[in-house]
């Protein structure tokens, strides 16, 4: 383990102390969480990274005291599954009841649809308070603070369900601030959000000064600039702990676990800089002479997939755009929320909201679908939402990858399916129950059963949405597979380095209609300006390429 | 004879059909999954039931279902009738109209189907007064089942129509309470008739899970119509297709549900609930003179009833006692 604490000796009074602390889920033979000890002081920033499974969870759990009070649940404490103590500023954790330790850590999780239970913003807010016998006089007061410092009074009075996942969050974000906690961790807080609702959460969390910040965070870039100090966790255990200035002397080690580096620290580290700045980089890059990877973007000039999509809710119109895919493309979608990416989606593959209506144009492969039902457009078109898992409808793998040939008659469907298996990396699991599967597998047989009856074109909305930077990936190396054997993509997503490492073209619409239409590398030159900022690997190539 | 005995077979068959279908047809093809989420939530709005207090409405519903009970079959029916009207108050009033009216329906031809071919001749004897029943079909010996030999009377039709209204000024008050009250006033109006927070929280996360189990459904449906389910059947028998998609959604929308409540469960723990056995509010419930009158013509109706009824008129079961 990497610790370089006697760097930066802690001057801060302890706010998190964690003591020889062991848990150990029902039914696993190996702990999922040892840590011998951690300390975090009183208004520290804390980066806790890692891929998906490296225990991060389970030591934010243990912190907040859901660890042992909910799971397992203080009845069923064994101390064979969890052991050793964490104290929040004096309190022991496993011995103080959890309506006690909400006043002094609170938790904003990854998911916002979930985690937001009341019906209209303030209510949500006030939920809290409210559990804690508060006077109303006190509730309100609190509401009306906990507004303010996270910037939402423009919401007061809206419906949580009308909200987008980046405001939604900044309600989930004022309700945990509402119990005024001395300790806030914030669970991969901006996986489920679009690129600006992240930067407002970011910045939120940046202006918490004075409480100790506890950030679980995939995208490591994005925090750095503001937290002291950095975690990385892998199997259960600290593996580093070192201060954020100190991240640039060891992207080695932590893109060996899997954290998502970007590639600029990289060449950074490689050259010797001490330096996230691009320009100074590049510029270097340049003076040495250093080969810098840059995708190879295919060029498709027959056209699989054409079309004209307009949608209307009531006389409002919400998409008007026009769209074309070529064989063996990817091509990534991004806008705000709002924007109509998953509307567009939803109306090429005939799944439209009935209240929703659409004029839609549409030739797959030199087949005019225009009016074609839902089951006639599946034919050519293969749709995969974002919660992939409710697609999930049968008992094994093989019966799911085959279930669209058999519903559709295909015959002959051997080949293709078993092409898929292999492909997708699922011969093992052809006989398990795909909801029980991992979730880079459960999308990999979701992808597979989508494709399996002859269709070359796949929608995919929002496929990156809540996935490390390893899944991502992954997901990123197999549609690249499946496209050098003629499949074609559409990829909505917010992610604006997938599509830098992936794609082929970019879309971008905003207000419904393509704003910005061409290789990534010229579309982010003007992305910003609806709401993408560009990834820094963008940048980086930018300063390379300027005279 | 071989042809007529076919011909009864297949009319047979054509009714169960029809029987079972018929609801499904009209709650996820005219309603849809869509319309079934604007009538089970909450939108705010300005009008009488908006501005009455959840306590009132609570109240109302259960006098509903008091006096649907025990009352004749018509006063059952008036209720839905009058219940239903007041549908046309609402915020965006004609098209919950329309899916009030679309639902009551459903609840009729569900009833009928349910209760008609095997309601007693006995019971249809006390309750229809009647010694003479007027047969409009009678099934195949196969379709007995449990000793109950399927027959259709126009009066095991009129007694299963009397028995639906039972139900549907219960669900058309039922639907006024969820589409007027937020959430969070349902769970102060249980809590201060002394319902426990517990129960009531499970209630409210039920009611805002309601919409999301219904998009759940709808995506998992659509993913397998997309994938060729049903696509080579003729469309008159498309409803049995979106019946089998939505018996196979069930098992991936409660797996996403469970996934989901598990960080609901973490959300309300850690901000407190449960802390202690009542809860405070921001905003306190207050009653306007509306829920006064209100509630008085709700007790009113309920003291009436329950007296005409220990009197002997319009008793819900007049064949006994």
């Amino acid at each position: 383990m990497v610790v370089e604490q006697d760097r930066w000796p802690l001057r801060l009074e302890p706010a998190v102390v964690v003591k020889g602390l062991m848990h150990r889920y029902p039914g696993r033979a190996e702990p999922a969480l040892v840590v011998d000890e951690l300390v975090i002081g009183e208004g520290e920033f804390v980066l806790v990274t890692g891929k998906s499974g490296s225990g991060k969870s389970t030591l934010v759990s243990c912190i907040n005291g859901v660890i042992p009070h909910l799971f397992p649940g203080d009845a069923n404490l064994d101390p064979s599954q969890h052991s050793g103590e964490v104290y929040i500023h004096g309190l022991a954790v496993s011995k103080t009841p959890l309506h006690v330790l909400s006043t002094v850590v609170g938790t904003l999780l990854q998911d916002p649809e979930t985690q937001v239970l009341n019906y209209d913003v303030e209510e949500e807010i006030a939920f809290g308070p409210e559990n804690l016998c508060l006077p109303s006089d006190e509730v309100n007061r609190r509401v009306s603070e906990a507004i303010d410092s996270v910037g939402i009074r423009h919401l007061l009075g809206r419906e949580t369900y009308t909200l987008s996942g980046g405001e939604l969050q900044r309600v989930a974000a004022a309700a945990v601030l509402a119990m005024t906690p001395r300790v806030l961790i914030f669970d991969e807080p901006t996986s489920n959000v679009d690129p600006e609702g992240s930067a407002a959460l970011l910045d939120l969390i940046r202006s918490l000064k004075g409480k100790s910040v506890i950030i679980v965070e995939h995208k490591v870039e994005r925090v750095l600039p503001f937290v002291d100090r950095v975690i990385l966790m892998d199997g259960g255990r600290i593996i580093a702990d070192i201060p954020a200035s100190e991240l640039l002397n060891k992207v080695d080690l932590f893109s060996r676990y899997g954290v998502e580096i970007p590639e600029s620290y990289e060449y950074a580290k490689s050259l010797g800089l001490n330096t996230t700045d691009t320009q100074r980089i590049a510029s270097e890059i340049k003076r040495r002479g250093v080969s810098v990877r840059v995708k190879q973007r295919r060029m498709a000039p027959l056209k699989v997939l054409e079309a004209e999509v307009r949608v209307f809710s009531g006389e409002r119109k919400l998409v008007d755009a026009r769209i074309s895919l070529g064989s063996g493309e990817i091509l990534g979608v991004m806008g705000r929320n709002g924007a109509g990416k998953s509307t567009m989606l939803k109306a090429l593959a005939g799944v439209l909201d009935r209240k929703l209506r659409s004029d839609v144009r549409l030739s797959v492969c030199g087949v005019d679908l225009s009016g074609g039902s839902v089951g006639e457009r599946g034919k050519y078109i293969a749709y995969v939402p974002q919660n992939f898992d409710l697609t999930l409808v049968s008992k094994t793998v093989m019966d799911e990858l085959t279930y669209s040939p058999r519903k559709r008659g295909v015959r002959d469907w051997r080949n293709r399916v078993g092409e898929l298996i292999r492909i997708l990396s699922l011969e093992e699991y052809s006989s398990s129950d795909p909801l029980s599967l991992s979730f880079g597998q459960r999308r990999r047989v979701a992808l597979g059963s989508a494709l399996a009856a002859d269709v070359k074109v796949a929608l995919l909305d929002e496929p990156t949405s809540g996935q490390d930077f390893a899944h991502r990936e992954a997901l990123g190396h197999e549609l690249s597979r499946l496209a050098a054997l003629g499949y074609s993509f559409v990829v909505v997503t917010h992610d604006s380095r997938f599509v830098w490492r992936h794609c082929d073209r970019l879309v971008v619409l905003s207000q419904g209609r393509v704003a910005l239409d061409g290789a990534p590398e010229s579309v982010f030159e003007s992305s910003e300006e609806y709401g993408i900022p560009p990834p820094t690997e963008f940048h980086l190539y930018r300063r390379l390429n300027e005279r | 004879m071989i042809l007529g005995q076919l011909a009864d077979s297949l009319l047979s068959w054509l009714f169960v059909l029809v029987g079972f279908t018929g609801p499904l047809v009209i709650v996820f093809g005219l309603i849809g999954l869509t319309g079934f989420v604007e009538i089970t939530r909450f939108e705010s709005g300005t009008s009488f039931y908006y501005r009455l207090n959840p306590v009132t409405k609570i109240v109302l519903g259960l006098v509903v279902t008091t006096i649907s009970a025990l009352s004749i079959w018509w006063i059952g029916a008036l209720l839905t009738v009058l219940l239903a009207l007041s549908f046309l108050t609402l915020n965006n009033g004609r098209r919950k109209f329309v899916f009030a009216l679309l639902l009551t329906t459903s609840t009729v031809v569900a009833t009928i189907q349910g209760f008609a071919p095997y309601t007693a001749a006995l019971t249809l004897e006390e309750a229809m007064k009647v010694k003479v029943f007027h047969t409009l079909w009678v099934w195949p010996g196969y379709f007995s089942y449990m000793g109950f030999q399927h027959t259709l009377t126009l009066e095991s039709v009129i007694y299963s129509l009397q028995i639906s209204m039972r139900f549907t000024s219960v669900t058309l008050a039922s639907l006024i309470l969820v589409l007027t009250t937020t959430p969070s006033g349902i769970i102060r109006a249980l809590s201060k008739l002394g319902v426990p927070a517990a129960v009531t929280f499970s209630l409210v996360v039920a009611m805002r899970s309601v919409p999301r189990i219904f998009e759940a459904i709808d995506a998992s449906i659509k993913a397998q119509l997309v994938r060729g389910l049903g696509s080579r059947a003729h469309p008159s028998i498309r409803p049995i297709y979106y019946l089998e998609a939505l018996i196979s959604s069930i098992v991936p929308v409660l797996v996403f549900l469970l996934r989901g409540a598990k960080n609901t469960a973490i959300s309300a723990d850690t901000r407190a609930f449960r802390a202690y056995p009542k809860r405070t509010y921001a905003k306190p419930l207050t009653y306007s003179k509306a829920d006064r009158v209100t509630l008085l013509l709700v007790a009113t109706a309920l003291v009436v009833d329950v007296y005409a009824a220990m009197h002997g008129y319009g008793r819900g079961i007049p064949y006994v006692g």
